[in-house]
C-alpha cells in the first residue's frame, strides 16, 4: 500500500514567519500614513490664527489625541505579559504600537506648531521624540542584531560559554602551578578577571583594553619568544591556554555585546516613556493652571 | 611536638571530605612547590610561602620566607607568635589554614581552600551576568525616579509656590490715588517672581509692550484653573482709555452665528470657565513670541462686519470681508450746511465717493489753472523762482503745506501761500506796500475809506495863501470852486473802490463768494466762511507720511479740476493698486487694522511695528530717510 503525503492542516502561507512589522499585510502601517496625511493636510488646511500652536482648537484637537494614543501605546507594557493570538493578538499590538508610535512624530510635532522653548511643553516634545528614537533603535536592534547573536553563539548557550571558560581555567590553574612567582601572578590574575566586568561602554562597544588574559599571554610570550619550543616547556602550554582562553573570551564578549544592543533601548525608551507621561501630567496641568 | 594537617575538601554536592596527616616534625614549609608540607596548589601562594615553627606545646611562630607576607585572622603580616589555645585563622592567598590546639599539645592545622580557582568559576547569576542589569540601574527605578523628578520640579514645586505667594495687589492702577502710588504699583507688578518654578510653564515670551511682566505669570493669570480676564488686563490698561468699538449689544447682535463647530469650540469654551467672545485675550493673543505683539487678524473684524447688514438690519455701514475684494466704497466727510446764523458750526455728511460728491467750501479755486505748466501762473511762477522757490510752474507742495508729523495737510493761508501772486497791496508809500487786511472784510472797508479821505486833492497854487479875497477874482473862485468841488466828492470815491473790491473783477471776488450789502438783510459786504476740511475719512485712517513714494498727482485729480467745490479724493480703487486684502499677492497686503482701530480713538489705528514688511514699505523708509526703528514709532504714533 502506497503511502500518501498527509494533507497538510495549515493554511496556506501560514508555515512562514511573519513579523510584526509586516503583520497583515502592513496594515497599521497603511493606517498610521493615513492618519498622518490627513493631520498633516488639515494643518495646512485648516487656517489658525495668529498661527498654529497648542493652544488653538486644533492644537487642544492634536493634544488629546496625541496624549490618548501616548498612553494607549504605553499599555503595551501590561499589554505584553499576556500573549495571545487572534484579530487582536499581541504581534497586532506590537505592530499598531510601532506605526501609531511613529505617527506620534507628526502629531505630536504639528500639535506644537513649530513652537518650541525651554519649558516643560517642549520637555514633553523631546521626551516623546527621545522615547520614539529610542523604539526605532530598538526596532532596528530587533532586525539585524537576533541573526549576528545567533551565528556568534555557533549553537553554545550561555551556560556552555561559561562552562568553557571554567574549563579553561582549571586547566590554566593546573598548569601554572610549577611556575615562579612572577609568572604564575600573571596567569593568576587572568584567573582572577571577571569576564563579566568592564562597565558599560565596554559592553556597548566590546573593546577591552585592560583584559588580564591577553596582557599575561602578551607576557608571557615576552619570555617564551626567544626561547625554543622545547615541547615540555609549561609555559608553551599555558600559551596555548590563553589563547584558547582569549578566543572564548572574545566570543562571550561579541554575545554580550550583541545582547547589549538588544537591550539597551529598552533602558531608554521605558523610563523616558514614565518620565513623559509625568512631562504630560505637568503639561496639561500647567496649561490649565495659567489658562 | 606535631602538628596534626586536616585536609578539608567538598564534594560537587558540598559534602567535606576531611583528609587528616600527622607530621611529626617542629616545624613545616607551606608553598604552591609539591613537596611542600603544606601543599597550597594556588596561585597567589609562591612555591616557598612560609614556615610554621612550633615553639612550645601550645604556641607557633608564622615567618613568611619571601617578601608576600600572609594574613593573620584579617591582618596582612610576615609573622606571627599565636598561641595555638586561643587559635588563629591564617589566609594564604585563596586557601584558609586555621590553627587550633589538639589533645596531647598537637597543634591542629586545617587547610581549605575557600576562593574559587578562578572568577569565572565562582557562582555567577546566569541571567543577571549576560544582561545590562548589572550595568545600569534598573528600569522601574530608573522610571520612577524620572517621573517622580518632572512632577516634583515641573508641578509640585510652581503649585506649592503659587499656593503660598504672598496676595497680588490687583487694584487698577488708575483708581489707586496719588500718581506716586500707582508709579510704585506698576512697578511692584513688574517686580520679583512671586511664583517658583513657573517660567517653565511659559509657553513662550510675551510680546514686547509686556515684557515687564515676563516671569510674572500671576499677574495676568490671576486664578487657577480660571483664563486670564479682561479684568486682569484692566489692572494696567485703564477702561476710560480703552474705547469701546460699538455698544455690546449691537456686537452682540452683529457677531455671526457660530455653525457647528464654532458652537462645539463655544460649548468647550464654557464648560471650561474661557471668557465669552469679545474678551480682550481674544484678539490680544500672547507668548507668541518675543518683540512687538501679533497683529490682529483680519478675520476677527471680518466675522462680524462681512456679513453685517444681514444681522444688524439698521447699520449705516457697508459690508467689508476683505479690502481688497469686498470693501465698500469710501465715505468722505463732506460739508453740507455752511455755518449760518444760529448755527455756528458747518454740518458735515459722510457721502460715498461713489456719489461724486462736490463740497462747496466757500472759495472759489481752480486747480486746473494754477498746475497748468504754461500761461500766466507758469510764467508768475518763474517770475518769482528766486524769491519764492518756486518751479518751472507751481506744485501742490507750493502751497499745501504738511502737518508737523505728516500725516494730513495744514489750511491753505492766503498771507502764506496765495500772497506771493495774489498780493492785497493798494499804495506804496517810501517803498512799504500798505495791504489790505485779508479775513477783515469790515478793516478792508476802512482802511479804504481813510486812504481817500486823508489824502485829499492837491490844493491848487493859484488860490495862494489866506490872501483877502478881492472882487473880480473870479478865476480864483472857480478854482476854488473846482477844489472845493473835488475835496467834497472825494470820499464818493471810496464808495466806489469798496465796490470794486467785493464786485466781480475785485480782489475779494475772485476767490470768496461775497454777499453785497442788503441782502439776506445784512447791511454790509458779506464773505462766505471759507472750510478747509482737514480729515474727511472719520472711521478710517490715512497717513500721507507713509505714501511719501507717491505723487500727489497718482490720488489726486488737482491738474484736472477746475473748481474748489471738486471733491479730490480718491476711491478705493485707487488705494488698490498697491493694497489688497491681509492675505492678497498685492504690493502692501492690509489687515483691516491697518487703517481702523477696534478701539477707534482720535489717532492712527495700532499697528504692531514691523508687521507690513515689504518692497513697498522699505522704500517709502529708505526714501524718507529715516531708520527702521523710526519708521516704527511712527507707525504705532497714537498709543
Amino acid at each position: 500500500m502506497a503511502t500518501r503525503a498527509a494533507p497538510s492542516r495549515r493554511a496556506k502561507g501560514d508555515s512562514r514567519h511573519e513579523g510584526f512589522l509586516q503583520h497583515a499585510g502592513f496594515r497599521w502601517l497603511k493606517i498610521a500614513t493615513v492618519l498622518c496625511l490627513v493631520i498633516i493636510a488639515s494643518y495646512v488646511m485648516i487656517d489658525v490664527t495668529p498661527r498654529h500652536n497648542g493652544g488653538s482648537w486644533y492644537g487642544y484637537t492634536l493634544g488629546t489625541i496625541g496624549v490618548l494614543l501616548i498612553l494607549w501605546l504605553t499599555a503595551l507594557g501590561l499589554r505584553k505579559r499576556t500573549m495571545t493570538t487572534g484579530r487582536w493578538s499581541l504581534k497586532a499590538w506590537t505592530s499598531a504600537h510601532v506605526y501609531l508610535g511613529l505617527s506620534l512624530i507628526v502629531i505630536g510635532t504639528l500639535h506644537t506648531g513649530f513652537q518650541l522653548g525651554w519649558n516643560v511643553h517642549t520637555l514633553a516634545w523631546a521626551l516623546m521624540m527621545l522615547v520614539i528614537v529610542s523604539g526605532l533603535f530598538g526596532i532596528g536592534v530587533y532586525a539585524a542584531v537576533p541573526a549576528a547573536l545567533s551565528d556568534n553563539r555557533d549553537e553554545m548557550t550561555q551556560g556552555q560559554m561559561l562552562d568553557a571558560i571554567r574549563a579553561i581555567d582549571r586547566q590554566l590553574h593546573d598548569a601554572a602551578q610549577p611556575l615562579p612567582h612572577d609568572q604564575a601572578d600573571l596567569v593568576r590574575r587572568s584567573l582572577d578577571q571577571d569576564p563579566f566586568s568592564g562597565g558599560l561602554l565596554r559592553r556597548l562597544s566590546g573593546n577591552y583594553p585592560q583584559c588580564a588574559t591577553a596582557q599575561a599571554q602578551a607576557a608571557l610570550r615576552a619570555w617564551t619568544g626567544s626561547r625554543p619550543d622545547t615541547g615540555n616547556d609549561p609555559l608553551e602550554r599555558i600559551d596555548g591556554l590563553l589563547e584558547r582562553k582569549q578566543a572564548m573570551l572574545s566570543r562571550l564578549r561579541k554575545h554580550l555585546r550583541l545582547k547589549a544592543l538588544l537591550e539597551i533601548w529598552l533602558y531608554v525608551h521605558v523610563p523616558a516613556t514614565f518620565a513623559l507621561i509625568a512631562a504630560l501630567v505637568a503639561h496639561i496641568v500647567s496649561v490649565f493652571f495659567y489658562w | 611536638m606535631s602538628f596534626l594537617i586536616r585536609q578539608i575538601s567538598h564534594t560537587a554536592d558540598g559534602r567535606e571530605i576531611v583528609r587528616t596527616a600527622t607530621l611529626a616534625k617542629p616545624q613545616l614549609s607551606v608553598g604552591r612547590a609539591a613537596g611542600s608540607d603544606i601543599h597550597l596548589p594556588d596561585l597567589s601562594v609562591t612555591p616557598d610561602h612560609a614556615r610554621i615553627e612550633q615553639i612550645d606545646g601550645r604556641r607557633v611562630t608564622v615567618r613568611a620566607t619571601g617578601t608576600l607576607g600572609f594574613s593573620v585572622d584579617g591582618r596582612t603580616v610576615t609573622r606571627a607568635d599565636i598561641d595555638a589555645v586561643e587559635g588563629a585563622e591564617l589566609r594564604f592567598g585563596g586557601h584558609r589554614i586555621t590553627v587550633s590546639h589538639g589533645a596531647g599539645d598537637e597543634i591542629i592545622l586545617s587547610v581549605q581552600r575557600v576562593d574559587a580557582l578562578s572568577d569565572a568559576s565562582e557562582d555567577k547569576d546566569e541571567a543577571r551576568v549576560f544582561s545590562l542589569g548589572g550595568l545600569l540601574p534598573g528600569r522601574r527605578a530608573m522610571a520612577w525616579s524620572l517621573a517622580l523628578s518632572i512632577l516634583v520640579g515641573f508641578l509640585l514645586v510652581p503649585i506649592i509656590s503659587y499656593a503660598t505667594r504672598p496676595a497680588a495687589d490687583m487694584r487698577n492702577i488708575y483708581t489707586v490715588k496719588g500718581e506716586r502710588q500707582a508709579q510704585m504699583q506698576k512697578a511692584a507688578l513688574a517686580k520679583g517672581d512671586g511664583v517658583v518654578g513657573d517660567a517653565s510653564w511659559s509657553s513662550g515670551p510675551l510680546s514686547r509692550a509686556h515684557h515687564a511682566l515676563e516671569g510674572q505669570c500671576e499677574s495676568c493669570h490671576v486664578k487657577a484653573f480660571v483664563a486670564v480676564q479682561d479684568s486682569a488686563c484692566q489692572t494696567c490698561h485703564s477702561p476710560a482709555e480703552v474705547h469701546d468699538h460699538a455698544p455690546a449689544a449691537r456686537i452682540a447682535m452683529a457677531r455671526e452665528a457660530p455653525g457647528l463647530g464654532g458652537r462645539i469650540l463655544a460649548g468647550f469654551a464654557s464648560a471650561f470657565g474661557r471668557p465669552p467672545a469679545g474678551a480682550c485675550v481674544d484678539c490680544h493673543s500672547e507668548h507668541e513670541g518675543a518683540g512687538p505683539m501679533q497683529p490682529t487678524a483680519q478675520q476677527f473684524c471680518t466675522d462680524c462686519h462681512a456679513s453685517l447688514d444681514s444681522r444688524l438690519k439698521d447699520t449705516k455701514l457697508g459690508n467689508a470681508g476683505d479690502f481688497g475684494t469686498a470693501h465698500p466704497q469710501f465715505k468722505a466727510a463732506v460739508l453740507t450746511q455752511a455755518p449760518v446764523a444760529g448755527m455756528p458750526h458747518p454740518a458735515f455728511t459722510r457721502i460715498s465717493l461713489d456719489r461724486k460728491p462736490t463740497s462747496d467750501g466757500g472759495l472759489k479755486f481752480p486747480h486746473d489753472v494754477h498746475l497748468k505748466k504754461t500761461g500766466g501762473v507758469a510764467r508768475m511762477a518763474r517770475t518769482l523762482r528766486a524769491e519764492q522757490g518756486y518751479g518751472d510752474a507751481l506744485a501742490c507742495k507750493d502751497c499745501h503745506r504738511p502737518t508737523a508729523d505728516g500725516v494730513r495737510f495744514l489750511p491753505v493761508d492766503m498771507e502764506q501761500d496765495c500772497q506771493s501772486c495774489h498780493s492785497l497791496g493798494f499804495e506804496s508809500i517810501g517803498g512799504t506796500v500798505r495791504t489790505l487786511r485779508h479775513g477783515e472784510p469790515a478793516q478792508v472797508i476802512a482802511d479804504l475809506r481813510a486812504y481817500y479821505r486823508s489824502t485829499g486833492p492837491v490844493r491848487p497854487i493859484a488860490l495862494g495863501g489866506m490872501a483877502r479875497r478881492l472882487p473880480g477874482d473870479y478865476a480864483a473862485g472857480r478854482t476854488a470852486a473846482t477844489y472845493m468841488q473835488a475835496a467834497r466828492t472825494r470820499p464818493a470815491d471810496a464808495e466806489a473802490a469798496i465796490r470794486a473790491v467785493f464786485s466781480k473783477g475785485g480782489a475779494c471776488y475772485d476767490c470768496h463768494v461775497v454777499t453785497p450789502p442788503g441782502v439776506a438783510g445784512k447791511a454790509g459786504w458779506q464773505i462766505a466762511p471759507v472750510e478747509q476740511p482737514m480729515r474727511y475719512f472719520v472711521n478710517g485712517w490715512f497717513d500721507h507720511a507713509a505714501h511719501r513714494t507717491e505723487t500727489c498727482e497718482s490720488c489726486h485729480a488737482a491738474p484736472r479740476s477746475a473748481k474748489a467745490s471738486d471733491l479730490l479724493l480718491p476711491g478705493v480703487n485707487s488705494c488698490r493698486e498697491c493694497h489688497g486684502g491681509e492675505k492678497a499677492k498685492a504690493d502692501v497686503p492690509s489687515a483691516c487694522a491697518l487703517c481702523h482701530s477696534y478701539h477707534a480713538g482720535d489717532g492712527a489705528p495700532w499697528v504692531p511695528a514691523g508687521t507690513i514688511r515689504d518692497k513697498t514699505v522699505n522704500k517709502v523708509i529708505a526714501l524718507s530717510g529715516a531708520s527702521v526703528g523710526e519708521a516704527s514709532v511712527g507707525m504705532r504714533r497714537n498709543r
